[in-house]
């Protein structure tokens, strides 16, 4: 493949988002590991457990945005990775389409998750 | 900074031992964004278990953890998250012009620090898992 793709683009702002999240994801997945299987261990896991840290609507508002920043910087990798593999045309706008769709998935069901441990009955 | 750094065509994995640190470190944090986004699906679908109530979410997590081979599969999610964020905080720092010159450094460091987090956690990971 003599051809060099770049996801890059001057002056675009999808660069610098993944780069954004990036940080905060660094400090909150470390935060994520260490709660849940240091301080809390894989066979305590409960209901109770769980739902006693979500209506807590600070440990709510970080696992939202958590989800959130996760999930773009995650699909927004893949479509780079992607692009730089050489996606281009139709395929890349069909790939986009279903990865936006996956996303929005992920973030309703991840919602509809963290709203029935909060005891929220919306979405 | 005039100094520049051919990386040579990126897409072409075939070169793999020509490959410098630099291009292993791209290469395992795609591998581990690739499994760590992966993860991130299955673990909301997992977790979704709970909107169906308490009862579902903690017999399927319990029935879940009590598997070692998931616990295994955990040791290994962890060494994936722990690289990704290291090597992240690399780039982040090359990003921001810092490091560029020992770039390779970080990287060995990045790997031989997710080495020993890795393995200092297994016994945490696994415990009750017997």
């Amino acid at each position: 493949m003599a051809e060099h793709y770049s996801s890059f683009r001057k002056g675009g702002r999808l660069w610098l988002w993944q780069r954004i999240t990036a940080a905060f994801l660094v400090v909150v997945l470390a935060f994520h590991f260490f709660l849940l299987h240091f301080v809390y261990h894989a066979d305590e896991v409960t209901f109770a457990l769980s739902q006693s840290r979500m209506e807590t609507w600070t440990y709510y508002s970080l696992m939202v945005l958590f989800l959130i920043t996760a999930t773009f910087h995650g699909v927004n990798g893949v479509y780079n990775a992607l692009i730089n593999q050489g996606l281009t045309g139709t395929k890349r706008q069909v790939v986009k389409g279903t990865l936006i769709v996956a996303s929005v998935i992920l973030l309703v069901q991840g919602i509809r998750t963290a709203n029935a441990w909060a005891g929220i009955g919306v979405l | 900074m005039s100094q520049s750094y051919n990386r040579g065509t990126i897409e072409s994995f075939g070169r793999w031992r020509e490959f410098s640190a630099g291009m292993w470190a791209w290469i395992f944090h795609k591998f581990t964004g690739w499994v760590l986004v992966g993860y991130l699906f299955t673990h909301i679908a997992v977790l979704s278990t709970a909107i169906d109530g308490a009862e579902m979410y903690t017999n399927t997590i319990v029935t879940l953890e009590g598997l070692l081979l998931v616990r295994i599969l955990e040791v290994g999610l962890l060494a994936v998250a722990v690289f990704h964020i290291l090597n992240g905080l690399r780039l982040l720092l090359v990003d921001l012009g810092v490091g560029l010159e020992s770039q390779d450094k970080s990287f060995y460091a990045s790997v031989i620090l997710t080495g020993a987090i890795t393995v200092a956690s297994v016994p945490t990971f696994i415990a009750g898992a017997f």
